[in-house]
């Protein structure tokens, strides 16, 4: 039986990606073992959103040929799109499978095994031919309901590695989360590169959420990273429904109006400040988390103040920080007054100490209050999983088992920094 | 087995037109490249990894598709792009954006146009594709030559601000022009060109009790 390993980095898109194609390598035949263990077949998928996902991509990559030496390493993802020539002629790696043939992944090896060479060009491009995950190392099961952005933000090389928007019809999102489903997964998050943009045949992103919460079953459905534009107001009200998880990551970026325009967001910080309020109004515990990118070319000390002041009214859970990197072919490589990488470094630094600080006083306020938490890790002493706000509760009890839901009291928090959690008790 | 497939990105210009010095209206045919006015393109040469990208500046029922350039001496596509003639292959993608006029709005608001330089292209498609829509033109220049072909636009519909001679309608920015303009409740706002344009005048009608939801913006640079 082959030996098949993966290793995927960057957003949980990818992670869908990779779920899906453990899947069917799974079906197939082949063993699926750890990354590090020995195999015959590396695939990694890769990502290339900052200089720091290129870097560990290449390292992943050198690590896969020098531990496996004579084993297939197939490259994918977002950077083999972006720096295809330069993959292809490393010798140790075998394949580069563009992002929209990853998921023919499995054929090629197949085909490679019989003798049969194919060109990763030949492979059928479709980049919603992923099955349901049924073998993941995961409790919780993404969706894929669209791929690609036209946005254009000026940092950003979405656009030009996974091409334009496109969206996934219904009916294979909603075969694709009943199956999910039959697989025995209690979390399905609904996943996308933009997914607000969502359109097929007229159908919004909001008739996606509703039909697949109208689908029976004792399950939570969470909606992933979200860009902050085109909502209308009944976009709220579908978090009134019990399964959908009162969380939302808002990708604010920056609290600057300039510096949002120089980024080509399609929203100002008003607008975004009013969806958060719009959401506490009506959910006071919601839970909104976002992502920020400091030293944004010509990013003045005035602009990252208006991020930080940004940061601390909105109360976000987490933030996901980034040091602005430039991105070869994006608008902000070519802009005037990039930001010396100690300044940006230090402003990386302020958000992530205010950020600390909210995530505690928001976790606050869920102490004596209940959640109802979905198992991921049974420890020892202790188990461990995510509430519906998606915080992460620890709870002193062996018995339970992963992937079950139940009912806690959040009695405490423990931990410090990025590792804090609340400590629950069942009910 | 290998698909073949016909590449139908490259496009063969028809006409090149030159307006001024640096100005230049780029000219393919539409063949069925189906678009909204207000979206744009991405444009490059044959052979050419560089692309950027364009409003596009004719209208959604032309047989022709056209891009107007404003060439930036220091920069790397639009001096090329300059230098293209008829007969020229150019790879073209999309369309793409958000940019454009909401449908339920188009017959029952009235509609400002603001731009700057080449940020007039959209609104030239809005016109060209809208004959009968209720609108107003501010376009803001230095000169009144860079009032590219402003015989499209009823006069009574087109202000020209030339911020550096006094040939236009108006002497000055956009935003001085602005300032002294009153606008009906259910008027929307569409700016496009660059950032700092686009900042000033959004903050001018924050203060004229327009919010950014009255308010649409595309950013060249
Ligand atoms: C959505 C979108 C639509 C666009 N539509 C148009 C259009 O219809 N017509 C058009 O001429 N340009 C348009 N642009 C700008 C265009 O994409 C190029 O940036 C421009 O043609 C310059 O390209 P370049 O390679 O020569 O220089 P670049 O290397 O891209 O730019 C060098 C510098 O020139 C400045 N600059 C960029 N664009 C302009 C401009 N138009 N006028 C003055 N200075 C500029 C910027 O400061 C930039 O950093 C658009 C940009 C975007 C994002
Ligand atoms: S919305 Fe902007 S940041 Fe998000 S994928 Fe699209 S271009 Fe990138």
């Amino acid at each position: 039986m082959k030996r098949v390993s993966f290793k995927t980095l960057g957003c949980r898109l990818n992670q869908y990606e990779t779920d899906s194609m453990v899947s069917e390598f799974h079906k197939a035949g082949y063993e699926i073992v750890d990354f590090g263990q020995p195999a015959d077949i590396c695939v990694v998928n890769t990502c290339t959103v900052t200089n720091q996902s290129d870097h560990k991509s290449r390292n992943i990559i050198s690590q896969a040929a020098s531990k496996n030496p004579g084993a297939m390493v197939v490259v994918t993802g977002c950077m083999a799109d972006n720096y295809k020539q330069e993959l292809e002629s490393r010798d140790k790696v075998t394949y580069v499978v563009d992002n929209s043939r990853k998921a023919s992944i499995l054929p090629l090896i197949a085909a490679h095994n019989t003798g049969e060479i194919l060109h990763p060009d030949q492979l059928p491009q479709n980049v919603f031919d992923y099955g349901a995950v049924s073998k993941s190392l995961h409790t919780r099961s993404a969706i894929k309901i669209q791929d690609g952005c036209d946005n254009f933000c000026t940092f950003c090389i979405i656009p030009k590695v996974r091409g334009r928007a496109v969206s996934r019809p219904i009916d294979e999102i909603l075969n694709n989360v009943k199956q999910t489903l039959e697989n025995g997964f209690k979390e399905i998050v609904v996943t996308g590169v933009n997914i607000g943009r969502y359109n097929y045949e007229g159908l919004t992103f909001i008739d996606v959420v509703k039909q697949i919460l109208a689908i029976p079953g004792d399950f939570r459905v969470r909606i992933s990273s979200l860009e902050p534009d085109g909502f209308s107001s009944d976009f709220f009200d579908l978090f009134e429904h019990p399964k959908l998880a009162p969380h939302l990551h808002l990708c604010l970026q920056s609290g600057s109006e300039k510096t949002l325009l120089q980024m080509r967001r399609m929203y100002n910080l008003d607008q975004y400040q009013e969806m958060v309020r719009q959401l506490r109004n009506k959910y006071p515990n919601f839970n909104i988390s976002t992502d920020i990118i400091v030293g944004f070319p010509d990013e003045s000390e005035e602009d990252f103040q208006h991020t930080l002041d940004a940061v601390a009214s909105a109360q976000f859970s987490h933030v996901h920080t980034f040091k602005y990197s430039v991105r070869k072919g994006t608008r902000a490589e070519r802009m005037e007054n990039q930001i010396p990488e100690p300044i940006k470094t230090i402003r990386s630094e302020q958000v992530r100490l205010l950020s600390e600080e909210n995530r505690l006083n928001y976790m606050r306020t869920f102490i004596g209050k209940e959640q109802r938490v979905l198992i991921e890790k049974v420890r020892e002493d202790f188990v461990e999983g995510y509430g519906e706000h998606y915080l992460p509760v620890q709870i002193a009890n062996s018995q339970l088992k992963k992937n079950t839901f139940v009912l806690v009291k959040i009695t405490g928090i423990t931990g410090e920094g990025e590792k804090l959690m609340m400590i629950g008790e069942p009910i | 087995m290998m698909d073949f497939k016909i590449d139908t990105n490259f496009y063969t210009v028809s006409q090149v037109r030159h307006l001024t010095e640096h100005a230049f209206v780029v000219q393919v045919p539409r063949r069925n490249f189906k678009f909204t006015a207000g979206q744009h393109l991405v444009l490059g040469m044959k052979d050419d990894y560089h692309t950027r990208e364009y409003s596009i500046y004719s209208g959604e029922n032309e047989e022709v598709l056209e891009v107007l350039v404003k060439e930036v001496e220091e920069g790397y596509l639009s001096p090329r792009l300059k230098q293209v003639k008829e007969g020229d292959s150019l790879e073209i993608h999309g369309p793409f954006g958000h940019f454009g006029i909401e449908e339920k709005k188009r017959d029952t608001h009235k509609h400002v146009f603001i731009a700057s330089g080449s940020g007039i292209a959209p609104f030239r498609s809005m016109v060209k594709t809208y004959p009968e829509l209720d609108y107003q033109l501010i376009h803001g220049v230095r000169t009144i030559d860079e009032g590219y072909e402003r015989e499209n636009y009823s006069t009574d519909r087109y202000v020209l601000c030339t911020s550096r001679d006094d040939n236009g309608d108006f002497k000055g920015r956009v935003t001085a022009y602005l300032h002294e303009q009153e606008f009906d409740k259910n008027t929307q706002f569409y700016l496009c060109g660059n950032s700092q344009m686009i900042f000033d005048v959004l903050e001018l009608l924050k203060n004229k009790g327009f919010g950014r939801d009255s308010v649409s913006a595309e950013v060249y640079f």
